[in-house]
């Protein structure tokens, strides 16, 4: 019976014999190379890699292995750090736990010359410092190859760089007011006392200056962005938020000053808590918008920076950057292709699932078109180039999502439009406040106080609270369900979106093929069908032998797996048996063959025969079957008040089938990924918010176009770095909850809004009249944020039992 | 009674900006750029004593 890989976890192919002995017990590897690695594993003592690691299956795409890579090519990305020291960074594919982590340090680690290695879990980046004299990079490269991951050195971005520049600063800053502010907590404590109990003078002045001295660093330092910020929105005459902020500490902040040398209250901790929670909020937004970061680099990697070149009798490594149409290049098994390119000689088998999202391979023939980034499956071909790397599909598609992300202009906020509103009534009452004193009354002190007076009460310290708090608690208890929203405002986008547009295949659909019928010739037994099918199927890797495969093992029909058995690309499979030659392939495979495939009246679904001799066995049909939540999930949508639309690269028949059997009315076919993004940009200039559904890499720009990306896990990593919105599960029915949760988010935060305004209402009319104290007012702001942030705790407690209970293992580094 | 309480105020200051600079250097150390390895990094401790590398 055939095993599984003790490796990879993958089953082992019918006549493969390779085994080894460990602790008494056999084990078995499905390739050599697998072997090898295992033997690196084991000959280094890391035996606990097999018994520590989390996944069953394996960890790289097929056929990444045979990645040959140059010192030439390397020493571009090789930085000396100090004497005998250099540095390499590089990203490394294939990281699927913490334990692929671990086996990479250890095994580089131990490596004579390396001096230390450092890999990164979250971003998969790999850090390594090594001896240029004793070991070469090549070397590094290699092995880190032949464990079964793929070492991919990059180029610095520029953009990246800085923002994590801005993240590092913005923690700084963070960090500075946490500390000023703690201090400042101590003298406010002694001032707020002596208010009450009495306090000698001399002491109260001299607490008041350190206040002062601590709290002017918190506002022009830490407080700069908020300071800026509010500079811009006052230029471009658009009050946002941050004006709001800057208002209110700069107001209190120079109030205090005043009083610190005229005598009276200070409140500079009213300042400095300000900035300290709002610079909290943002760090925490600011890491979660970071990570999508990385999906770009990733990206671009898809197509090789380097190609191999042929003038049809040697052939030579050169950079991708500089082919020109009609040059030849060779892609091997394995690799992917670096340019657009046409076939010149050998036909193959590709994996296009890149553009099209199909996961079936294509054959490509003779002056057939071969798309970058398309995998290489079967056989080693020439190509001709027929566009330079800048103008081909995946940097195309880069560009695209960059483009669509530079260009998605930030939802405005519910704070942030309430501030646009809030900002020149404020001010427009200051300003009346100061008139009426300083005219009417004649008195130019009371009006300085009193409109200051207003500015302070109208500080936005539950305002600036009542959005991120209630944010902070549901994506927490979202995440904790499976449902993970980057970013606050996308809670608001999806509460008020209106439309969502789902992928087909891979997304509403399983994305792989299942045996849906099997029709046998007039004298053959089904069962005889299947199991000679499944005796020839289980030797490939190919998805509709798979679900041959699978289809035999679900019915528990075992055949012998038959030996040597051979695949022709765009044909089938053939092998030798005692009855003649078995083929299993396409009904063209068949006839080139001298068989006939019997009548072939149903044509509408993929069909793969099968022939013993020159006797016609029968036929499976496939198709892609629909999730088993989808319909629900759909229905679901329906009665939350969305609009659902199907928007696929696939024909029209199937997806008119799955639309009708899921009750979506609309779809679009035959659209490639610009198609996509351009759809849902035409729905959003007809005033739509839109969410869009998808998992492939070909639904990145759309995924980036759309108000609300949403990616499920097991996607592509593309796919799922350029959402806001990922489902850690592969499970559609979290995307009505993820609505529910944004609907409920937001009306707790419409309460906490209410609240802090209701205060602001009190407040403001007692203080323009002066009559408001001072401490009052402290005491009814810091009533008001405890108000607020009960409310949002509130909200946690009600979705905790709204919400499924937690899954038990959340992984997104799929 | 004054001087007291200034002293103690510069001191706590003191220890605070200690930290405050130790706090700096880490962040540019970049002591925060992974948080999701090292929980897992701390279940890895090696099962037989780490010496093979010093004695090569």
């Amino acid at each position: 019976m055939a095993g599984t890989c003790h490796h990879c976890g993958l089953t082992v192919p019918a006549g493969i014999e390779i085994g080894e002995t460990y602790a008494g017990k056999p084990i078995r590897f499905c390739c050599r190379g697998c072997h090898g690695a295992y033997l690196i594993i084991s000959g280094a003592g890391l035996d606990r890699f097999y018994r520590q690691r989390t996944w069953p299956e394996s960890g790289t795409p097929e056929g990444v292995y045979d990645v040959d890579f140059d010192d030439s090519t390397l020493l571009p990305y090789v930085v000396p750090v100090g004497e005998n020291l250099s540095e390499v960074t590089f990203l490394v594919d294939g990281i699927r736990c913490a334990t692929c982590v671990w086996l990479l340090e250890k095994v580089v680690g131990r490596m004579a010359g390396v001096e230390n290695i450092r890999v990164n879990y979250g971003s998969h980046r790999a850090r390594i410092i090594f001896d240029p004299g004793r070991i070469a990079p090549k070397k590094l490269f290699s092995t880190i190859s032949r464990l079964g991951y793929l070492p991919r050195p990059f180029n610095r971005n520029a953009i990246r760089d800085a923002a994590s520049r801005q993240q590092k600063s913005l923690l700084i800053r963070f960090g500075t007011a946490a500390f000023l502010s703690m201090q400042l907590m101590g003298y406010s404590l002694a001032l707020y006392a002596g208010y009450f109990h009495g306090i000698d003078p001399g002491i109260r002045q001299t607490i008041q200056y350190f206040a002062a001295a601590v709290t002017t660093p918190v506002v022009f330092y830490s407080g700069w962005p908020f300071l800026a910020g509010a500079l811009r929105s006052l230029l471009n005459r658009a009050p946002n938020m941050d004006l709001l902020i800057a208002l209110g500490v700069i107001s209190a902040y120079v109030y205090s000053l005043s009083a610190l040398f005229v005598g009276g209250e200070v409140y500079f901790d009213t300042a400095a808590m300000i900035v300290t929670l709002i610079l909290l909020g943002r760090l925490l937004e600011n890491s979660a918008r970071n990570r999508s970061m990385s999906g770009i680099d990733r990206l671009l990697q898809l197509a090789p920076d380097t190609a191999r070149r042929t003038d049809g009798e040697k052939t030579w490594t050169v950079q991708s950057v500089n082919l020109n149409p009609g040059d030849l290049i060779v892609v091997l098994p394995g690799e992917r292709v670096p340019v657009d390119a046409r076939v010149k000689r050998g036909e193959s088998e590709f994996d296009e699932s890149t553009i099209t999202g199909e996961a079936l391979p294509v054959y490509r023939g003779a002056d057939d078109p071969v798309t970058s980034g398309s995998l290489n499956l079967s056989n080693a071909v020439t190509l001709e180039v027929t566009c330079i790397k800048a103008e081909s599909f995946i940097s195309r598609l880069n560009r695209m999502v960059e483009d669509a992300l530079n260009r998605k202009a930030p939802v405005q906020s519910l704070a942030d439009r309430i501030a646009a509103l809030f900002v020149p009534v404020v001010i427009g009452t200051a300003s009346a406040i100061w008139l009426y004193w300083f005219l009417a009354q004649q008195n130019p002190e009371a009006a300085v106080l009193n409109a200051v007076a207003v500015l302070v009460v109208a500080c936005p310290c539950a305002l600036g609270l009542a959005t991120p708090t209630a944010i902070l608690v549901a994506t927490g208890e979202a995440a904790a369900a499976g449902i993970l929203f980057r970013g606050g405002d996308i809670l608001e986008a999806i509460s008020r979106a209106g439309l969502v547009a789902f992928d087909k295949t891979g997304t509403l659909t399983e994305g792989r093929p299942v045996v849906t019928d099997i029709i046998p010739a007039a004298d053959i037994g089904r069962e005889k069908l299947l199991q000679a099918a499944a005796a020839v199927a289980c030797g490939s890797n190919h998805p509709l032998a798979k679900a041959i495969a699978a289809c035999a093992e679900d019915q528990q029909i075992t055949g012998t797996p038959r030996e040597r058995i051979a695949t022709i690309s765009g044909r089938g499979l053939v092998a030798e048996s005692d009855a003649g030659t078995v083929r299993l392939g396409s009904g063209r495979f068949l006839v080139e063959n001298g068989v006939d495939p019997g009548d072939a009246s149903v044509r509408r679904n993929t069909e793969v025969h099968l022939a013993v001799g020159s006797t016609w066995y029968g036929r499976f049909l496939f198709s892609d079957p629909v999730r088993p939540e989808a319909g629900r999930t759909v229905a679901d949508l329906a009665a939350l008040g969305f609009e659902t639309v199907l928007l696929t690269g696939d024909r029209a028949a199937p997806t008119r089938e799955v639309a009708e059997r899921l009750g979506i009315g609309e779809y679009h076919t035959d659209m490639t990924p610009d198609d996509k993004a351009a759809w849902i940009s035409g729905a959003q200039r007809a005033g739509k918010i839109v969410i869009m559904v998808g998992d492939g890499i070909n639904d990145a720009p759309a995924l980036a176009q759309a108000d609300v990306g949403c990616a499920m896990a097991g996607g592509t990593d593309i796919a799922l770095e350029t959402s806001d919105l990922v489902l850690t599960r592969p499970d559609l029915g979290r995307l009505p909850t993820a609505a529910r949760i944004s609907r409920k988010t937001l009306s707790a935060i419409r309460q906490n809004l209410f609240w802090a305004f209701s205060y602001n209402l009190v407040a403001i009319p007692l203080a323009a009249c002066g009559l408001l104290a001072p401490i009052w007012a402290a005491a009814a702001m810091a009533a008001s944020s405890v108000l607020v942030i009960g409310n949002s705790l509130r909200l946690g407690r009600q979705l905790k039992k709204m919400l499924p209970s937690a899954p038990q293992d959340i992984r997104i580094h799929q | 009674m004054t001087k007291s309480i200034i002293i103690l105020i510069l001191l706590s200051l003191f220890v605070g900006t200690g930290v405050w600079l130790f706090f700096i250097y880490t962040v540019k150390k970049g002591e925060y750029d992974d948080i999701e390895g090292p929980k897992y990094r701390m279940l890895d401790d090696d099962d037989e004593p780490a010496e093979t590398k010093k004695n090569e």
